[in-house]
């Protein structure tokens, strides 16, 4: 399969890069990036073709395309894609308005082509496992979750609003979000949110904890904040605190790790565990080859994006919203 | 030599009588409890006389300088007023009443009859979280940004099931959040607003659990999350504090220094594993050493009445927040007494 990348603006082009390159059957077939110089750079690291426009790369022996730029960019560079009927995975946030999500999702569905939102949270086995347990009755009735992701400061274009869509909230509300929705098959109906920037000069959202009443009756709380500092042992975290009536669960999807204290790299915590982006590419993959639905469609983005938008407009307005 | 009238053989009046044991400038005149042989159990290698009544104890005891009452929540108030007149010092458990009005009301009758009424808030003297205001207060970690905190464990069990009784222990965001939320309040100042989410009533009774998040905004800007347990197994506390230039982080359930395993006497009997946490003084020794000192020598404590008025402002708008599905706003400033929210 040749997949295109469209730009390396995300971080985690890189890492879908490197997998796309491990796999025989897989082949990098042209990066564009509006960065010329970045997009350059990294078609010559993975010996693949540099396009300086995206219908240039949309027009080459292309079959499928991931899309990794700047999250307000995503809508028109979906659009492209699937009118050049390539199927496409799209980075996290989906967009950042509803609107853009919505037409997103209509483009694809009118153009026959398959969309799937980057959750690979989803994917990791420890997730994978805990949500099995609830799904399963382990924990008799869920009643309430404790979740958090938080993660360090990315800097860059993630700190200009009219790129990245805001903040912490934009970028850390989607992941439990989504797992929410998808351990219990419920929808968050009701959304309160303390946000504000505390710990960066930027004067961009660093800091948020979101409670939201989901519609099967369970109350959830995530902390989103880029609060790990350039000291702590990791990047951040993925974890669910289940409270049900016949136990507890709880759930870290990096706890795979070891401690290493080194005079050269300082304290750092080396994870060890199954790779959870390599599995969401080579499930991606089969969809597109079986035909059948992604894993997660841009539906389950878009639900994800609503949630964080409520987010900002229950701490602008210092009220609890309606999530829709 | 501070004469010293216990109300309560339960869990903390236990506590308590063992640290009073150790002090040497205390004396343990009197423990109450209608259940005589608990009161008696706690009297051993003390001169205290045990009683079934209050009214008992009063009458047959002399010069009481302290009464500390170590009752459930409902009965705090009736015994600090009934306190006033009979000893100059006051020792309360927390939660100080199950209210505002009820605080304020004790704090006004201490007041106006020169009585000093201290308060149990033990977390302060936890030599974890002294420690933590010190580096604080030293900007170890810049200016404080999210902080978390989690306490609790299994349902605790007491006398006819107090604590699962809302009109007497005002359940787990009175009972148990309250230490977080005056710690809290410590560090990082008056409060804005609070919003908070707990099980129904069906669901924390039917199954003998209790679980609430409390989401609180204070005026320095700080966003605290606390979470409260009486669903898990094991009782634990930790606070994590996120600032602009790093992170302190405490957990009593990853770092206890000393884990007891007994081999299981039968086949399948999982051995049960003990935490501890030694130390020389307990917390609860230091709490009672620093109230008798500043009785002694006319010293204001480190956590006061009014502290604990305001740690039960906190958990009054939580549970309001948790009534009305809608965030509650904090009155700013000091609280005039009795004010209810």
């Amino acid at each position: 399969m040749k997949i295109g990348i469209i730009s390396f603006a995300h971080g985690h082009a890189y890492s879908y890069a490197n997998i796309i390159r491990k796999y025989k059957g897989l082949e990098l077939a042209g990066v564009f990036d509006e960065d010329e110089s970045r997009g350059r750079a990294v078609a010559a690291h993975y010996h693949t073709a540099f396009y300086t426009k995206l219908h240039h790369l949309l027009a080459a022996d292309v079959d499928t395309v991931i899309v990794t730029s700047e999250n307000s960019k995503h809508a028109q560079h979906v659009m492209a894609a699937a009118k050049a009927k390539k199927n496409i995975l799209c980075e996290k946030p989906i967009a950042t308005t509803a609107e853009d999500a919505k037409n997103m999702i209509a483009c694809c569905e009118a153009n026959g082509v398959l969309l799937q939102v980057a959750f690979p949270v989803r994917y990791s086995t420890p997730i994978k496992r805990a949500r099995e347990i609830v799904q399963k009755g382990g924990l008799g009735k869920i009643l309430a979750v404790k979740g958090t992701n938080r993660g360090t400061n990315p800097g860059g274009w993630f700190l200009n609003k009219a790129l990245s869509g805001g903040g912490a909230v934009m970028d850390h509300t989607v992941h439990v979000v989504d797992l929410l929705r998808w351990f219990m098959d419920a929808e968050v109906k009701k959304v309160y949110a303390e946000i504000d920037h505390l710990i960066a000069d930027e004067k961009i959202d660093d800091c948020g904890i979101v409670t939201m009443d989901l519609d099967n009756g369970v109350f959830a709380t995530l902390d989103c904040s880029w609060s790990r500092n350039n000291h702590y042992p990791t990047w951040g975290d993925v974890t669910l605190e289940v409270v049900g009536t016949e136990g507890t669960l709880g759930v870290n999807a990096f706890d795979q790790k070891i401690d290493v204290y080194s005079d050269t790299e300082g304290a750092s915590w080396k994870y060890w565990g199954d790779d959870m982006n390599e599995k969401m590419i080579l499930d991606f993959v089969d969809a597109i080859k079986k035909g059948r639905q992604p894993f997660v469609t841009g539906d389950d983005g878009l639900k994800a994006l609503e949630v964080a938008l409520s987010a900002y407009r229950s701490s602008e307005s210092g009220q609890t919203v309606l999530n829709s | 030599m501070l004469k010293v009238l216990l109300l309560g053989a339960g869990t903390m009046g236990s506590v308590h009588a063992r640290a009073y044991k150790s002090l040497g400038n205390v004396e343990l005149i009197g423990i109450v409890d209608r259940q005589e042989a608990k009161a008696g159990k706690l009297s051993a290698n003390t001169s205290a006389k045990v009683f079934t009544s209050y009214e008992e104890a009063v009458a047959k005891l002399n010069a009481i300088d302290v009464i500390d009452i170590c009752l459930p929540t409902h009965l705090h108030k009736e015994y600090v007023m009934k306190s006033i007149g009979i000893a100059r010092n006051i020792i309360c458990e927390k939660p100080l009443g199950l209210n505002v009005t009820e605080a304020g009301d004790m704090i006004a009758a201490c007041e106006k009859n020169n009585v000093r009424l201290f308060v149990g808030h033990v977390v302060r003297f936890f030599p974890e979280y002294k420690r933590i205001q010190s580096l604080l207060k030293k900007g170890s970690i810049g200016t404080p940004a999210v902080v978390r905190t989690t306490r609790g464990g299994a349902f605790p069990r007491a006398w006819k099931n107090w604590y699962g009784d809302f009109e007497k222990s005002g359940g787990l965001i009175l009972d148990l959040l309250i230490h977080d939320f005056d710690f809290l309040r410590a560090c990082f100042g008056n409060v804005e607003r609070v919003y908070a989410k707990k099980l129904n009533r069906e669901d924390a009774v039917g199954e003998n659990i209790d679980y609430a998040l409390v989401t609180i905004r204070f005026h320095s800007g700080v966003i605290a999350h606390a979470e409260g347990t009486w669903a898990h197994q094991g009782f634990s506390y930790g606070i994590e504090i996120a600032g602009t230039k790093g992170i302190i982080d405490y957990n009593s359930a990853k770092n206890a220094p000393l884990k007891h395993r007994s081999k299981g006497k039968k086949m399948d009997g999982a051995a049960v594993e003990v935490p501890e946490s030694p130390l020389a003084s307990s917390p609860y020794r230091d709490e009672l050493k620093h109230f008798i000192d500043c009785i002694v020598n006319g010293k204001d404590p480190v956590v006061t009445a009014y502290d604990a008025l305001h740690a039960i402002e906190i958990a009054m708008a939580a549970l309001t927040s948790c009534e009305t599905g809608q965030p509650v706003t904090l009155s700013t400033g000091e609280l005039t007494r009795g004010n209810e929210i």
